[in-house]
């Protein structure tokens, strides 16, 4: 099955949202309010996610026509439609074709499986926002069609699941160790770099001994601490 | 028929590098224009001193004249075409870097900190619309076309004015010029040298057109998969000729005759911290298993002295074998020893690091990392990314041990794409290293190093030789930005058509 890759997971999800509006303002605007006033980096909410690679939220409004391919083949169809009427080659392109609904779509590159990860986003989603208001995972899909129906985890769980679609190509960008050792490598590699240059041209009794010092304070088998923090894009 | 360039056309500093033809000299000047008619009549006055590109050796086939004793050349920012009424269709095909000017562009430039645009130069305040220059042979010519200028200023009846806001040698911040000049050695001669001591101006891009190609091309053309070298296509470096691409510059604004011949270029103040670089490259040597002019040809990947390319001359060893063949070597062959190599014996960045500046600007074939192959031709994700490099220094260094002197470089790149080519290199390639695959490691020189995260970059060693990498750390930002602007540099046509008002996009 294409949706994982090593042990890592593609979960692609577009839920519809309900047609209609509060007021004057369409329950998918409020929906896309809500996703690009998520706060970002370590603020993130998906940073409370266990094993989140790389994940987005948008709104889907409409599917994109596709027009004509380009002629970039040796032979293609449409370089011979212009000698047939114009009707004819209207008739030749490809079929427009639109959404019945409005979708919130998610997708996440992450390490393990479904369930878990789906468990960590209903209990471990939180996040404050620009009007100071506590949040969870319910604030996103609110306005989706039927979620008013989920309750609890396993209702999320089912209702993602009902939402998901198969992934075709996955390409995993990440290496498939959990986002913790990630972290972890990742912090150990900047902090050897600098142990490194520290000691450049010092004798090896010396490195020895600092180094002990070093690995007693980066703590290589610890995974949760001292680390990289999960969404920090800068040191 | 081979391409031949129309080099009436085109200006003479896009295909000359005046320092290179005993131009020691030179003044830049800009100005605004005040009036749309004066203005115009003000560019039609210059246009009659405008250096083309036309040969000065007499004793070739083709057309040539004397070499003047001084040149002139002009270009224009967005502003100033438009302070020129130039027709709103022609404006509107202008490329947005070119629209938006450098200040707006220091994010990608990463003219940050010290560079940042509000401590540039207080001329860089002013709406500056002409960049014009004139580079002599002595000062006198040099005092010459100036004064000739300055009449044409006061002749335009206010139509425009010269800006005044330069810093100067005397720490003077209102000249109404920037004045640059080669540097001259304890005998008075002068040197291709820049101020932290490098030999500068070595192995611009060779193109289709441009004439002795045969001798000039090794080293500073494209790399073919069979390990020769042809010139680059002319429309990397010219608009209205093909590219790389095998496309037209989209860069071109209409008419054709508006473009063709043309190119853009980016005019940039470089300060160089003279004081840091040389405290800096005296603690770093204390550490290094080489000499200090090793580890200093280790940022630039050429040797002070000389300019021999360090992937030729690793060491302190074979430098001085390197400089015995050098000077056995005819004028042709010594050429030839500055400009034709490749990284192919290099690949980990051994003898030339990745974060050497010449490695950096100009990665040849090494993007393929050994992988035979791995692309059309070894240097197909360099060739699209080459610039004209332009300039001379500027100021004096009176205090080695100072920073706060007036020295530098005045920095120009002549590209047709100024996106494609000059801020690809700047952005990726000088303060990025993905890639070179060194991680955000920047460029040792030219980096916009950040004082409160010191960089780093790795000097590598063969694998398996036993010896550990080396470290150079806490690197600070040894040149600072301190001006500039992009401009559009038009053919002797368009000048003409600028000048007299009839530029048609129709």
């Amino acid at each position: 099955m294409a949706t994982k890759s090593g042990n890592a997971t593609a979960l692609t999800v577009l839920s519809p949202i309900k047609n209609g509006a509060i007021g004057e303002t369409s329950f998918a605007d409020i929906t896309r309010e809500r996703c690009l006033r998520l706060p970002i980096h370590e603020q993130s909410p998906l940073v409370k996610v266990p094993n989140t690679y790389l994940a987005r939220l948008f709104i889907l409004d409409d599917v994109f026509y596709e027009s004509l391919p380009a002629n970039d083949s040796i032979f293609n169809f449409s370089d011979i439609t212009s000698i047939f009427s114009d009707s004819a080659r209207k008739k030749a392109l490809p079929r427009k074709d639109h959404l019945k609904s409005k979708y919130l779509v998610f997708s996440s590159n992450f390490h393990g499986d479904l369930d878990a990860y789906l468990t960590g986003m209903w209990e471990k989603w939180s996040y404050t926002d620009h009007q100071g208001i506590q949040r969870d995972v319910r604030h996103i899909w609110e306005h989706c069609v039927a979620f008013d129906k989920v309750s609890d985890c396993a209702g999320f769980i089912a209702y993602i699941k009902k939402c998901q679609l198969e992934a075709s190509l996955f390409f995993n960008g990440s290496t498939d160790d959990s986002l913790q050792e990630q972290l972890k490598a990742l912090y150990l590699k900047q902090e050897f770099t600098q142990f490194a240059m520290a000691h450049q041209g010092k004798s090896a009794a010396e490195i020895q001994q600092n180094f002990k010092a070093f690995i007693a304070r980066v703590q290589p088998d610890n995974l949760t601490a001292p680390t990289w923090p999960p969404g920090k894009s800068t040191p | 028929m081979t391409k031949e360039l129309d080099l009436t056309d085109i200006q003479g500093n896009i295909i000359k590098a005046y320092g290179a033809y005993n131009y020691q000299k030179a003044r830049y000047l800009f100005l605004r224009i005040n009036d749309g008619n004066k203005g115009r009549k003000f560019v039609a006055a210059i246009t009659t001193k405008v250096t083309t590109a036309i040969s000065w050796d007499k004793s070739g086939a083709g057309p040539a004249v004397e070499k003047p004793m001084a040149t002139t050349n002009i270009a224009f920012t967005y502003v100033g075409l438009k302070a020129l009424e130039l027709p709103t269709a022609s404006l509107r095909g202008f490329p947005e870097d070119f629209m938006m000017g450098m200040a707006k562009r220091k994010d990608i430039l990463g003219d940050d900190g010290p560079s940042a645009p509000e401590n540039w130069d207080p001329i860089w305040k002013e709406r500056v619309h002409i960049w014009m220059s004139i580079n002599a042979q002595n000062t006198e010519a040099l005092i010459e076309r100036y004064n000739w200028v300055v009449q044409q200023v006061e002749a335009s009846g206010g139509g425009v004015t010269l800006l005044t806001g330069h810093r100067g040698d005397a720490g003077e911040d209102d000249l109404p010029y920037q004045e640059a000049s080669v540097l001259y050695d304890e005998a008075g001669n002068p040197t291709p040298k820049e101020h932290f001591g490098y030999t500068d101006g070595i192995g611009d891009p060779v193109f289709e057109g441009q004439t002795n190609i045969a001798a000039r091309v090794l080293g500073r053309g494209k790399l073919m998969r069979d390990g020769s070298w042809a010139p680059l296509a002319a429309g990397e470096f010219l608009l209205g000729h093909v590219d790389e691409a095998m496309e037209y510059p989209k860069t071109s604004p209409s008419p054709m005759l508006l473009a063709r011949n043309g190119t853009y270029m980016v005019y940039r103040k470089l300060h160089e911290n003279v004081g840091t670089f040389n405290r800096f490259l005296d603690e770093q040597s204390k550490s290094f298993p080489g000499s200090k002019e090793m580890l200093a040809a280790k940022f630039a990947g050429r040797w002070r002295d000389n300019g021999a390319p360090i992937v030729k001359a690793p060491d302190d060893a074979s430098k001085a074998e390197w400089d015995k063949a050098f000077e056995a070597a005819d004028f042709a062959g010594q050429k030839r020893m500055l400009t034709d190599f490749t990284y192919n014996d290099d690949i980990h960045g051994a003898k030339c690091p990745y974060s050497a500046h010449l490695r950096r600007i100009n990665p040849r074939g090494s993007l393929e990392y050994g992988v035979t192959g791995a692309y059309e031709t070894p240097g197909a994700l360099v060739n699209r990314r080459r610039i004209l490099r332009r300039g001379l220094p500027y100021g004096s260094v009176k205090d080695a041990s100072r920073d706060d002197g007036n020295h530098g470089i005045i920095f120009m790149a002549l590209n047709a794409d100024i996106q494609r080519q000059f801020e690809f290199v700047q952005q990726q390639w000088i303060n990025y290293a993905n890639d070179f695959k060194e991680g955000n490691d920047k460029e040792v020189l030219l980096g916009n190093h950040d004082a409160s995260h010191p960089g780093k970059v790795v000097l590598q060693v063969e694998p398996g030789s036993g010896k550990p990498p080396h470290f150079i750390n806490n690197i600070p930002r040894l040149v600072e930005t301190r001006g500039g602007d992009y401009f559009f540099i038009p053919s002797i046509t368009a000048l003409k058509l600028i000048a007299a008002g009839m530029i048609d996009p129709t």
